[in-house]
């Protein structure tokens, strides 16, 4: 059994409850849906050029990243944002590279000096937390419960922040924004930054700023604030050697919990409209995380379904239309059906796939949940299995990698 | 819900069965109102599912080992978070009265399915918002989540089922 564990000191609760503020406030401004600040934004960008030497650019605003992209390429090629970087074309040393290069360098250097202070966190145990990912996930799960296995307090707290808004911000908002908003073809539209969607590296920052008083682990917190100005104030926006193209924030963004919640992240989710819509109107749907074509959610059909080559698309087609429909409307093969073990007066029953539906021969068990929905129903639910199965008993026991003999067995599902 | 006093808990290993809201005023868990609260919690000796957790006697799963760094650790009345569900709430807990159940969630499994190993001297329960309570007799017992086939292109592939 544990032993007894050291008290926590009240100077690492409060490092905590400061990361929980720190992440709170930058998910709140990674989410806003309030019009730009213009010219705090315009300040903010102007205050990076004149660090770079350069003067101020002119500033167009759009209102959405689309409507940047176009404004980007229709400004080629006299007033060029940075595009592509040819090798051939690339300069020598660092002031001759273009504005939107030299910010990177600027930011990067930035965003180094962090991980470097992160890092510190590590120190004693080697460069890497021990535990890999499971250990980063419990530190934001339960942070006491991460100090008292001897995982160092800027550990905890970093992945209270960082971790946390990256998953929320970067990975769950900012990258199928990117996916679906961002020309796949056609010239580069340059590099561009995020404005409220960077706001998980700035988070650090402000983590790093604001217990770093003491200890001087943040000797330059007063570079981070142009960016922090831009991630509280406006959207995206593409730097150019004399124009900088600006974009509004969404009017619209959906989300709901991230799974494993405790993560204190979300994901995008909304299920009768577009989950993220911007002023022009271009919008991007999603369902629980997944983004989706608009007809998955306006009205999904077996047609459309088959026809759609992204699984995670399909299946959550599949979920919206509701498994009885689906199998009916898509004509499934009843291949057999047993009585569900532990669920007494509920059936399991395993339908045969076609190749032209998943793309490869499989099977679908579908099952009756062992306890009421609110409603009073009971909620149907099917899992794909390999196609190798005929009995459904055996089919479902795979999903728990049990053999059927030992799903049979099953004495009680609820 | 307000926990109770520690001085006021009737032991779970109580002699006359549990029902769903004596346990629920004990663990300060709680489930969705629909659930029926007056009836008795079966207490099962064998294989059991909830939603997408099955609890199996470590006997059946001779593959899953604990990892030799493993240590067990007191499931105390305040109960252990298993699994939550996709949507952030939701999650599966395992209560039982101290001193009576331990459990390690250090394991090897080939199929990466086990969450934790559980071992208990008296009955412990696991509480659910939406699928309500059930009681696993004394034993030694392997709980695992469940997995579906995922991309038919990747073969082998699969992808563990959020309830």
């Amino acid at each position: 059994m544990s032993a007894v564990a050291p008290p926590i000191p009240d100077t690492s609760r409060q490092a905590i409850a400061l990361a929980h503020a720190v992440r709170d406030e930058w998910l709140g401004h990674g989410l806003a849906t309030l019009p730009a600040d213009r010219a705090r934004a315009e300040a903010a960008v102007t205050e990076l050029y004149r660090r770079l030497g350069q003067p101020p650019p002119r500033f167009l605003w759009t209102a959405s990243p689309v409507a940047a992209v176009a404004a980007v390429r229709g400004s080629l090629p006299d007033d060029a944002p940075a595009s592509r970087l040819r090798q051939r074309a690339l300069p020598v040393c660092g002031p001759d590279l273009p504005v939107a290069g030299r910010l990177a360098s600027l930011c990067s250097g930035l965003r180094h000096r962090l991980r470097g202070w992160a890092g510190r966190g590590w120190a004693g145990r080697g460069s890497q937390p021990r535990g890999g990912r499971g250990e980063f996930r419990e530190n934001v799960d339960d942070p006491e419960a991460a100090l008292r296995r001897g995982t160092p307090l800027f550990g905890v707290v970093d992945t209270v922040v960082h971790t946390a808004l990256r998953a929320s911000l970067a990975d769950a908002v900012r990258a199928p924004l990117r996916m679906a908003l961002l020309p796949a073809e056609g010239p580069p539209p340059g590099l561009n930054w995020h404005g409220q969607h960077d706001a998980f590296w700035i988070a650090r920052a402000d983590l790093a700023a604001r217990l770093g008083g003491r200890r001087q682990l943040w000797p330059d917190s007063e570079q981070v604030w142009p960016w922090a100005e831009l991630a509280r104030s406006t959207g995206w926006w593409w730097p150019g050697p004399a124009l900088c193209v600006m974009a509004e924030r969404p009017v619209e963004t959906h989300t709901e919990p991230l799974r494993d919640g405790g993560l204190g992240g979300l994901r995008l989710h909304r299920d009768d409209g577009p989950a993220v819509r911007f002023g022009d109107g271009e919008e991007l749907y999603a369902l629980h995380g997944t983004p989706v074509p608009r007809w998955v959610v306006d009205g999904p059909t077996p047609e459309l379904i088959h026809g759609e080559t992204n699984v995670e698309v399909r299946r959550t087609a599949i979920e919206r239309l509701g498994w009885d429909r689906y199998i009916d409307e898509a004509g499934l093969r009843l291949v057999s059906t047993a009585a569900d073990p532990g669920n007494p007066g509920s059936f399991l029953s395993l339908y045969d796939v076609p190749p032209r539906v998943w793309g490869a021969s499989a099977r679908l068990v579908v099952a009756t949940n062992g306890s009421v929905e609110p409603d009073g129903r009971r909620r149907r639910y099917g899992l794909a299995v390999p196609g190798y199965f005929d009995d459904p008993v055996a089919a479902a026991g795979w999903t728990y990698g049990l053999t059927g003999p030992q799903y049979a067995q099953l004495q009680r599902r609820t | 819900m307000k926990r109770p006093s520690s001085s006021t808990v009737m032991p779970m290993t109580h002699p006359t069965p549990l029902t769903l809201a004596e346990l629920t005023e004990r663990t300060g868990l709680d489930v969705l109102a629909h659930l029926e609260r007056s009836l008795s919690i079966p207490v099962i000796d064998g294989i059991q599912a909830q939603g997408d957790l099955i609890v199996v006697p470590r006997s059946e799963l001779p593959r899953v080992t604990r990892s030799p760094l493993a240590h067990w650790q007191d499931v105390g009345a305040d109960g252990v978070e298993l699994l939550r569900g996709a949507n952030g709430g939701n999650p599966h807990t395992l209560v039982a009265d101290r001193g009576t159940c331990a459990w390690t969630p250090y394991v090897r499994d080939a199929q990466g399915l086990t969450l934790c190993l559980v071992t208990n001297s008296a009955p412990a329960y696991l509480i659910h918002p939406e699928h309500g309570a059930t009681g696993i007799a004394p034993g030694t017992w392997t709980i695992r989540r469940q997995r579906e086939r995922g991309d038919p292109r990747t073969p082998g592939g699969a992808r563990l089922v959020q309830d």
